[in-house]
């Protein structure tokens, strides 16, 4: 078995050679969290490789992307590599209060979670980007069950986007449906791909749609602080959710509390880790369009971006 | 249907029990004439009188887990487990961890594969076996399929052990049969999502509570069988054992667990079948292998390499199935005299030497060995653009446009309107009158029951809305499966080809209906329907098959010497006669559509499912238990009423 | 023949199915009919019977199906604990045998042959008949050569790696035999071993059984609802009807005198000349007259038709032979005989 022999050559190499400077690093494995998206995969993978480039031990698990901070908290997994702010704020937060994790540092990318649509919507409504101009439009977004009105497709609820809520604030002519997942929001992209009909549904950036299906976000009145607790802020002075999402919300790094004694050296370089949009864009795109599997793709990607990591390391 | 009058408990307060189900309905209509009426309170419960099951049960729990300090209980268990599961993880794919040798070449195991096939059924078995294998190696999934069966390999048979274990107490002692009853009633109804949010509390989420909530999935089909088994080990055998001077240890090990055997294996092939399913839907809670990677692969779009999965975990199933069904009914042969050892071990000795020479053979060629992602034959892409061109088929597109505008405006949206328009009582009532008059007093008492709990955990509308869902389903199933089973079962080739297809689409992976029924209907009701619609039609076809190719033939031809012409003969002999074997096909109909209206909640609705789905995410297990029990009283309800039915109709026709 | 004390002994045994049928029991008033019983909701399967089978002695119990035989058999070995009454085999109380002593019993002294042979389906014939061998605990080498023995025995030399399935139902119920005798028990117990097989295969069967009875003269308790079987096997017989034993006695005495309608309903149809052997007809009274041919006792009257139609003597010696010497038992009335060898009652 070829692998029994890499790693009795491995274990042979451990003993000749000098141990190495990360020795004060537990041999343990550093459990990594895998979620259903391919840039987490493949960031999670790369940063995996670059730990186990450090001479660590390094394993994946695959978790819910919402459970995964409790499971953090605990020490069940070590890290988590990618707290977006609008879909995981709230998790993120819960299990900083209860305390076992801490914020490893924000990347450089910025996320943005909003109305999106692609394209072709654009040829039928050349009005967008802008809201009103897509309030008006709504005629092109009706559907059998949302009789005269446009229909719009949130994100789940568990998300908690509050789409209902800004149709509702800003006046809009729109329904709100909330699809199950995102598989559910893909397929009805892809549905309305064939015959180009205008669709608006829940959409975020970094991620694989923007590759395949090139559309925008729309322009909602700009995002306020307090514009979700505080009536008044935003156009409409009686409600809330009356204005865009954050157009660049974070993208932090978390680390479970024991990491930093049991790991220091993985640690410290966790900490120095800093991804950027087109980073990310590309390692999906590895994945999903050039269709490699994740750990093939985070070994290219480091292979071609020697520059880019190896200063974390040391 | 007819109800039957003449038993004695059928009487309530001395009156039949057609006069009570008239005068149930009557209340109910009064209910409903004056809905306007009605104070609030008798429309929906009010608040006060909710109980917050959920926060209490919640407390339970935590009472449960950290004061009694279960949790650290389950987490020695979980290091157990994990032990295990590392080495058939190492052994499979090659997980780092003790013994260190895996992971085996796929052509070994395939090699193996093929000679147990040949040696369970000959030339077509093994070629179903090694093919599989052959297949997902191939098609580039070795290594995900044997992260699923790594975790397989050490679920079924701790489900197999705990299950015969259980099932020889339920046999031996009746209170224990008799508590035991009711729990695997409820377990078998009980949503998957309400199996797994406690597994991940308790026993770390990863391939740990993916095990452990596949083995309590498959346990409930094991412990039946078994009991079933030894129930029915024939007296004489029982006998003979006692006389030839057994212990009673003896007579477990020696004669009824042997005797029992086919009856046991046919609660392999149940935990078998159990444990695959749920081993890929477990991968909402983390479990890696071919259902993370068909989520992953349904999150980005790629419908190709989804179906692709599809086809794998399909074709395991198949091959499980038809190989532990062959080692059921495979009885022992023996061999003449004077055969040599090496012959009497032929297999044996074959399997061996496969598994060698690939062994070595892999560590030389490399494709012998493991398959890399270029040298695959996956067709992802091309199947993508087969489907979406299928998809933007002009007459397809207009038909789904004008089935989705009619369904959801003249049939679900104003169904759906009027059951929640009905006032609670009433509904509760209408519920009871049914299972009265179907099932008879006792099925009643629990439906009034049941229903009356689901109202008081306060999420009745939604409660509505999923039965909505799974009725509407499972009507528009009976409307194509039953006339699908009638016409197949005309000819022995017709009903195997059907029942081929049945078993093919009960085993493709739920979760993947669920793209095309978006792409074919939008994100609404009517996808909804659709994707249950595909998983409940099976069981209504299939029995429907059943039940009308094993009416007795004299029956059927005494028809025939009596001039009826083939419809007579279908409506006046043979569907009288396979109605009880039907109903049971349409109770498995109802089941499976509790079961999908969960998972569709993929696609988005207003349910239990969806709430149910938003607990996984969280820790909250009150409120993920008191969901999943409303789910499992409700379809319970259905269940009892119906299989009370068949039954007493059974029971009546002397079959 | 019954000098010896009887190898199974039972007096006033009951065995009610039923709730709680102790008490019941306890409480019925004596001479309670089977009817009655049945009306309160118990079923007599044994009802106040008091038989013993003595040493050597083949008891044949008939009765049609739900008579209690099989009940009545199967309270012998206790797979069944009789009601009220006491069983004693060999002497010992077997309702106070400890589950320990009971085991033991069943393992050193009693056989038992099923209707449906009862064979395990997964062993194969020679780990079948091993079977009792195995429970006790005798290695693999002695039980193997003791199976193999008992195998030749019933006629199945060559088949021991045969599983039952793979046999006919005449030898699938020698394989039973063969199981039942491997412990080499003193009792043996037969419930109706040849019922479920084909009349010639039966007859064959019977013939097969008398053979290995003369070869081992087991003490054995054997159940048949077929009155032929029970004449040709039988050294007694007992008839039961609704649990009870309507009458217990040698073939001959019950062909020519049954004691109850029901026994005689049987007896009616049986040509009797066949069944009673000349020593039954066999008077000491008789005058005698030394000089002439004499009958041996054990041959049936059919058997002497010849004999009887051209002897002219009123009394004809009957003869015991026992191997070295001859007995006189008496002499025959030839018109007795004559009457019974045409049917004229």
């Amino acid at each position: 078995m070829k692998k029994l022999i890499s790693l009795i050559a491995a274990g042979l190499m451990a003993i000749a050679l000098p141990s190495k400077a990360f020795s004060s690093d537990s041999s343990d494995p550093i459990v990594i969290p895998l979620h259903n998206w391919s840039s987490q995969i493949v960031m999670s993978h790369a940063v995996g490789q670059i730990f186990e480039s450090m001479g660590n031990n390094v394993e994946y698990v695959t978790t819910d992307s919402q459970a995964v901070y409790e499971s953090v908290r605990l020490g069940d997994v070590t890290l988590e590599l990618e707290v977006w702010e609008g879909a995981f704020g709230a998790s993120f937060r819960a299990a900083l209060e209860k305390g076992g994790l801490h914020d490893a540092g924000d990347h450089d990318a910025v996320t943005r979670e909003d109305w999106w649509y692609p394209m072709w919507t654009k040829e039928a409504c050349p009005g967008l980007p802008s809201w009103e101009a897509l309030n008006d439009c709504a005629h092109l977004f009706t559907t059998a069950e949302t009789g005269d009105k446009g229909r719009y497709l949130d994100g789940p609820v568990d998300w908690l986007k509050h789409g209902t809520e800004r149709a509702e604030a800003l006046g809009m002519n729109f329904v709100v449906i909330n699809a199950g997942s995102a598989a559910a929001l893909w397929a009805e992209i892809g549905a309305a791909e064939a015959d180009k009909k205008p669709v608006v549904v829940f959409n975020w950036t970094p991620n694989f749609a923007e590759a395949v299906w090139p559309g925008e976000f729309v322009e909602f009145p700009a995002w306020e602080d307090g514009c979700d607790t505080d009536p008044t802020k935003g156009p409409n002075k009686e409600a809330l959710y009356d204005c865009g999402n954050p157009a660049k919300g974070y993208l932090k790094k978390a680390a479970w509390d024991g990491m930093k004694d049991k790991w220091p050296n993985a640690y410290n370089t966790l900490t120095k880790i800093s991804f950027t949009n087109p980073q990310i864009a590309m390692m999906a795109k590895m994945v999903d369009i050039d269709e490699m599997e994740p750990e093939d793709a985070a070994a290219a990607w480091l292979d071609a971006n020697k520059s880019v990591w190896q200063g974390w390391t040391n | 249907m007819q109800s039957f009058e003449t038993n004695k408990d059928d009487l309530i307060f001395g009156l039949s029990r057609s006069i009570n189900v008239q005068i149930l309905l009557a209340v109910a209509v009064i209910l409903m004439a004056t809905r306007p009426i009605l104070p609030e309170a008798f429309i929906r419960l009010p608040d006060w009188a909710i109980l917050s099951w959920d926060v209490w049960l919640s407390n339970f729990f935590n009472f449960v887990k950290d004061d009694l300090g279960l949790i650290y209980f389950t987490r020695t268990l979980t290091a157990g487990l994990e032990n295990l599961l590392d080495v058939t993880g190492n052994l499979l794919f090659g997980k780092r961890r003790w013994p260190h040798l895996g992971p085996i070449p796929w052509t070994s195991i395939a090699a193996v594969a093929a000679v147990i096939g040949y040696w369970l059924g000959g030339w077509r078995m093994a070629l179903l076996a090694g093919g599989t294998f052959v297949w997902t190696a191939l098609i580039g999934q070795w290594k995900i399929a044997m992260q699923t069966m790594s975790v397989l390999a050490v679920a079924a048979p701790m489900a197999f052990f705990i299950g015969l274990f259980l099932g020889i107490l339920a046999w031996k002692y009746d209170w224990f049969d008799k508590t035991i009853r009711p729990i695997l009633s409820v377990l078998q109804t009980l949503p998957f999502f309400t199996y797994l949010l406690p597994a991940v509390i308790f026993f770390k989420v990863g391939p740990t509570a993916g095990a452990v909530a596949t083995i309590v999935y498959a346990i409930p089909p094991m412990i039946l069988m078994t009991t079933v088994g030894l129930k029915k080990v024939s007296p004489e055998i029982v006998e003979a054992g006692k006389m030839s001077g057994s212990s009673r240890w003896q007579m477990l090990r020696y004669v009824y667990i042997p005797a029992a055997r086919t009856e046991i294996l046919v609660g392999v092939n149940q935990v078998i079948m159990l444990c695959l399913a749920m081993v890929v839907l477990t991968a909402f809670i983390g479990m890696p292998g071919l259902g993370a990677k068909l989520l992953l692969m349904m999150n980005s779009f790629k419908l190709g390499r989804s179906f692709e999965i599809g086809i794998t975990i399909v074709l395991l199933a198949i091959m499980l199935d038809r190989c532990t069904k062959v080692w059921v009914v495979k009885q022992p042969e023996h061999f003449e005299k004077e055969t040599p050892w090496w012959k009497k071990n032929a297999f044996l000795l074959a399997g061996i030497g496969a598994f060698i020479l690939f062994f070595l053979l892999a560590q030389f060629i490399q494709i012998a060995d493991h398959i890399t992602r270029k040298q695959d034959f996956s067709m992802g892409k091309e199947i993508d653009v087969l489907i979406k061109t299928f998809l933007d088929f002009d007459p397809i597109q207009a038909t789904t446009t004008w089935l989705r505008w009619f369904l959801n405006v003249w049939v679900l949206i104003p169904f759906r309107n009027s059951l929640l328009w009905i006032p609670t009582p009433a509904f509760i009532i209408l519920v009871t009158a049914f299972s009265l008059w179907l099932g008879g007093r006792r099925p009643a008492i629990y439906a009034l029951i049941f229903f009356s709990i689901v109202a008081l955990t306060g999420w009745w509308d939604r409660a509505v809305i999923t039965l909505y869902t799974v009725l509407s389903a499972v009507i528009l199933a009976m409307l194509i499966g039953i006339p699908m089973g009638i016409s197949a079962s005309r000819s022995e080739k017709w009903s195997n080809r059907i029942l081929l297809v049945c078993d093919t689409a009960q085993t493709f992976p739920s979760f993947i209906y669920l793209i095309p029924a978006i792409m074919l209907f939008g994100v609404n009701d009517v996808a909804v329907v659709f994707s249950i619609l595909i998983f409940s039609t099976v069981p209504l076809t299939r029995y429907t098959i059943e039940g009308l190719r094993t009416v007795p033939v004299e029956m059927t031809e005494a028809a025939d010497m009596a001039g009826a012409t083939r419809r007579q003969k279908l409506i006046n002999v043979q569907l009288p006669l396979a109605l009880p074997t039907m109903a049971v096909g349409f109770n498995q109909a109802i089941m499976f559509a509790f079961f999908m209206v969960i998972i569709a909640a993929f696609i988005g609705t207003q349910d239990l499912g969806q709430e149910l789905q938003r607990t996984l995410a969280g820790t909250d297990l009150g409120k993920n238990f008191v969901l999943g029990i409303c789910v499992s009283l409700m379809a319970l309800t259905f269940d009892l009423a119906i299989l009370k039915w068949a039954e007493d109709r059974k029971k009546a026709l002397g079959l | 023949m019954t000098d010896q004390p009887p190898v199974i002994s039972c007096k006033n045994v009951w065995k009610l199915f039923g709730k709680n049928p102790e008490k019941y029991l306890e409480n019925m008033p004596k001479d309670h009919s089977y009817d009655a019983i049945s009306a309160d909701g118990y079923i007599a399967g044994v009802k106040d019977v008091s038989i013993e089978v003595n040493r050597g002695e083949m008891l044949v119990i008939m009765g049609l199906s739900g008579s209690g035989k099989s009940t009545l058999v199967r309270c012998f070995s206790r797979l069944h604990d009789i009601t009220g009454g006491s069983i004693a085999v060999e002497g010992q109380d077997i309702m106070a045998l400890s589950e320990k002593e009971l085991i033991e019993l069943r393992r050193s002294k009693m056989g038992m042959v099923f209707q449906s042979f009862g064979l395990l389906p997964h062993r194969t014939i020679l780990d079948n008949v091993a079977f009792p061998l195995e429970m006790r605990g005798q290695d693999r080498h002695t039980r193997r050569e003791r199976a193999l023995e008992v195998i030749k025995l019933v006629g199945l030399e060559g088949r021991e790696d045969y599983f039952p399935r793979e046999l006919s139902g005449g030898q699938q119920q020698r394989v039973g035999i063969a199981r039942s005798l491997a412990i080499e028990p003193d009792i043996w117990f037969l419930d109706e071993p040849f019922s479920a097989l084909d009349p010639l295969i039966r007859r064959e069967m019977q013939d097969e059984f008398l053979r290995l009875q003369d070869l081992l003269g087991k003490t054995i308790a054997f159940i048949t609802h077929d009155f032929d079987e029970a004449l040709r096997l039988a050294d007694r017989i007992a008839i039961m009807k609704d649990g009870s034993i309507e009458q217990c006695d040698t073939p001959d005495r019950i062909v020519l005198d049954p004691k109850t309608e029901y026994v005689a309903k049987f007896t009616r149809e049986v040509e009797k000349s066949k069944v009673v052997k000349a020593k039954a007809l066999a008077k000491h009274s008789q005058n005698i007259e030394n000089s002439g041919p004499s009958v041996p006792a054990n041959s049936t009257i059919k058997e002497l038709a010849r004999f009887l139609m051209s002897d002219s003597r009123d009394a004809i010696p009957v003869v015991q032979n026992d191997g070295e010497k001859e007995m006189l038992l008496g002499g025959m009335d030839r018109k007795e005989a004559l009457d019974i060898l045409f049917g004229s009652d």
